[in-house]
């Protein structure tokens, strides 16, 4: 006769034992399928589908020069984190994972590449300084990732509506938005929403109140990483969202996700948004009405500075449990050399990280970050892709000092990363601008969880600062 | 002439034989593998979680006690999430109910097409929800719903009229609310359906003799004798609600301005979005009290009305 304890203590046995099976069970099985000779490699599905078509034959391709398998897995861009969380907590996965934006929050199970982006140096020239600070630790003194293409963020108008409000060429400051938004709504009454600038949970909306922010001197952190949300001059940006938000928008921009503002641009309703050129090449691609009138300016003045947040930008990295770490920085490395390529198959959307790689084969190192420049420009001042007129897209040959990185003033740490993930910053804005919250309210909000995420981050030792924050 | 067979008589003091133990252990194994795998593992995991400072992209973490807990009961948007959650949930489940009791009822009769309705009804469950969920979007986008150019065409809306159904507050939650009752309204119906069948023609025949009327009918005799598989129904149903996220993330992403968050919704934003595990594990134990309540709740109803 068995007693309830027996039988209680045979069954934990079994299932100690079922417990133990399914923990060894996916180690063996991940061992046995990492075959030697192949690289795997997790992309994104590129805003201007072209892109793949290009990138996965030439991963192929490479790998078969150099006697690897490699296999090319394309996620949407909101499946680029959740996906990495996962292969980090089982330690199992692809070789290389791209990180559209900051991959900042997993330094600690990534390879360094500084020796990858040091060679690369000497070959080409320097990086971009956008694609430094989005890709290198100063505290923890790690080149965590490689960037190989930046995506300028120009402010896309249409050029009938403007016209006839008397800025043909466009709002050249964020006041003209203010001014214009009135003025629009009596020419152009069908546009549902005047300006489209989002205020909503979503990639588009996160850069374009950056914008705003470093525009009218505010930022999340200085240079030094400190927390200096809290400050008159964000402010001073919440108080101008409310504004324009009052003047020449609607709710929708609320709710807006990644395609909403091409959606409503393409639609022809609305007059201005903050975008890079993937929706320009959809209206191409279709013979959109629209696209006569489409028209591109530079990042808009404010009144502390001019900037604007790369619209996207890779971050490739290598795991540490990748088997395949050499291969993946070779094919890195390659990537890179195949700039121009990227470049022109993206039609013309991805910016190199290296001018450099752009330039003119045999052009020394020390011009080649110039040839590169020069390549671009000749590229955009006259598009392949059939723009009309063909210079259409010139200003985005000089978007680079007016271009920056998440961070800014400071690096693209992990705290950044993660207010930037949780929208911590257009909430705010959103906020402000309903009404939901006061100004100063929504301000006092933000701050108190930035430092929140800012502490967190320190406690780790991967952010510096906090000793002068806000 | 029918076998008889004699069942040996079991000695007194003996269970079970030692064969049909192994074979108890054996048969048993499964289910107590799967709680302690898929349920009490994760459980206590998040619940140590919670009081550390792990990130998602990290292995290491420091013990902080009760830090996250402090913070998020601070945070506006999780009081925000919180309230949604009952919100979603009763709501949603009240709205269930009375959706499926009518079309229950409706399905009881005989009418030409009933084949074809009850497929149409079913519909709904079968559809994947991230699928179905992205034609919901197009229906209440902000900019081209349907819903809105219906109205429009019909005068509802006038000029400069709109309803941006994602960008307002209340408008999201209903829209979320909406979702989630077409797709659970299904299986509501198809259960109350089943109660209803099982209600012995004669009851209803002798309260209608003893002269009820429709409401007194359904109140009085069928709601009453139904009463242990609506129970298990609603429960299922809010455990099921309470817990999902699947509708908020696609639909809203818990926007505008974090403000249609229930709480699975914004553990996943906290804590594999923004990679702050901890807090997301904080939220998410949030869940637990409730739950619990509604499992005890729900398996002495079980009990009591012999279901399982």
């Amino acid at each position: 006769m068995q007693t309830r304890r027996q039988f209680i203590v045979s069954g934990g046995k079994l299932v100690a034992a079922g417990a133990a099976a399914a923990a060894v069970g996916p180690a063996v099985i991940t061992r046995d399928a990492r075959a030697a000779g192949s690289l795997k490699i997790l992309q994104w599905s590129h805003f201007v589908p072209a892109y793949d078509k290009w990138f996965d034959p030439f991963a192929k391709e490479w790998g078969s020069k150099h006697g690897l398998e490699v296999t090319v897995d394309h996620v949407g861009f909101a499946d680029v984190v959740p996906r990495a969380t996962a292969e980090v907590a089982a330690q199992s996965g692809h070789d290389i994972h791209m990180f559209l934006g900051l991959a900042s929050a997993f330094e600690e199970h990534v390879i360094d590449l500084g020796d990858v982006v040091a060679n690369l140096e000497k070959k080409h020239g320097k990086q971009v300084e956008l694609a430094r600070r989005s890709t290198y630790n100063p505290t923890t003194k790690k080149q965590f990732a490689l960037s190989d293409m930046w995506v300028p963020d120009p402010g896309n108008y249409h050029k009938e509506v403007w016209t006839k409000i008397g800025m043909p060429s466009g709002p050249a400051t964020y006041d003209d938005l203010v001014k214009a938004a009135p003025e629009i709504k009596k020419v152009a009454p069908q546009m549902q929403i005047p300006i489209g600038i989002g205020l909503s949970q979503d990639i588009d909306s996160n850069m374009a109140v950056r914008n705003i922010l470093w525009c009218h001197g505010g930022s999340i952190q200085d240079k030094d990483g400190n927390v200096v949300l809290n400050s008159p001059e964000t402010l001073a940006a919440l108080e101008y969202t409310k504004k324009l938000y009052s003047v020449g928008m609607t709710q929708a921009v609320l709710s807006w996700n990644a395609a909403s503002n091409n959606q409503a641009f393409n639609a022809q309703e609305t007059a201005y948004i903050l975008n890079s050129i993937s929706a320009y090449r959809t209206a191409q691609d279709n013979k959109l009405p629209v696209i006569e009138n489409y028209y591109f300016t530079p990042a808009l003045k404010g009144p502390k500075a001019t900037l604007a947040s790369e619209h996207v930008m890779s971050g490739y990295v290598v795991w540490k449990f990748s088997k395949n770490q050499d291969a993946a920085k070779e094919f890195l490395t390659a990537l890179v050399d195949a700039s121009r390529e990227s470049m022109l198959a993206s039609k013309l959307y991805n910016f190199p990280s290296f001018y450099g790689a752009a330039a003119e084969a045999g052009t020394p190192v020390a011009k080649r970050a110039e040839s590169g420049a020069a390549w671009i420009a000749a590229q955009c001042n006259k598009d392949p892709f059939g723009s009309t007129p063909p210079d259409k897209l010139a200003l985005l040959a000089k978007a680079l000092p007016w271009s920056t990185n998440l961070g800014y003033p400071g690096y693209g740490n992990p705290a950044e990363g993660e207010i930037f993930d949780t929208y911590v910053i257009t909430d705010m804005f959103a906020k402000a601008a309903t009404g939901a919250l006061s100004p100063r309210d929504a301000l006092a909000e933000a701050n108190t969880r930035a430092k929140q995420i800012f502490d967190k981050w320190r406690q780790k030792k991967m952010v510096p600062g906090g000793g002068k924050d806000k | 002439m029918s076998a008889v067979t004699t069942v040996p008589a079991v000695p007194s003091g003996q269970t079970i034989r030692r064969s049909d133990r192994r074979l108890g252990v054996l048969m048993l194994a499964p289910a107590v593998l799967y709680i302690t795998l898929l349920v009490a593992v994760p459980f206590l995991l998040a619940l140590f979680l919670s009081l550390t400072n792990s990130s998602a992209g990290s292995l290491q973490f420091a013990f902080v006690g009760l830090t996250n807990f402090k913070n998020v009961i601070a945070s506006p948007v999780f009081q925000r999430a919180l309230g949604n959650t009952f919100v979603f949930t009763f709501v949603s489940q009240l709205l269930v109910l009375v959706l499926g009791n009518i079309l229950a009822r409706a399905l009881m009769r005989q009418f030409r097409g009933k084949a074809i309705a009850r497929f149409l009804i079913l519909m709904p469950w079968a559809a994947p929800i991230s699928l179905a969920t992205l034609g919901w979007l197009w229906i209440f986008d902000s900019t081209f719903s349907v819903i809105n150019w219906v109205l429009k065409v019909v005068g509802w809306l006038g000029t400069g009229q709109w309803y941006y159904w994602l960008g307002d507050t209340t408008l999201g939650m209903v829209a979320i609310i909406t979702i989630h009752v077409w797709r659970m309204l299904p299986f509501s119906t198809v259960i109350l359906l089943a109660g209803l069948t099982s209600i012995p023609t004669e009851v209803r025949e002798a309260a209608a003799i003893d002269g009820a009327g429709m409401w007194a009918r359904i109140f009085q005799v069928e709601i009453p004798m139904m009463r242990p598989i609506l129970t298990v129904a609603v429960l299922f149903g809010v455990v099921f609600t309470f817990t999902d996220m699947s509708v908020v993330y696609l639909l809203t992403r818990g926007g505008p301005y974090n403000s249609t968050h229930v709480l699975a919704s914004l553990a996943f934003q906290d804590g594999v979005l923004g990679g702050d595990v901890g807090r997301g594990a904080s939220v998410a134990i949030f869940l637990v009290p409730v739950l619990l309540v509604l499992a005890i709740f729900m398996l002495r109803t079980s009990r009591r009305a012999e279901v399982v």
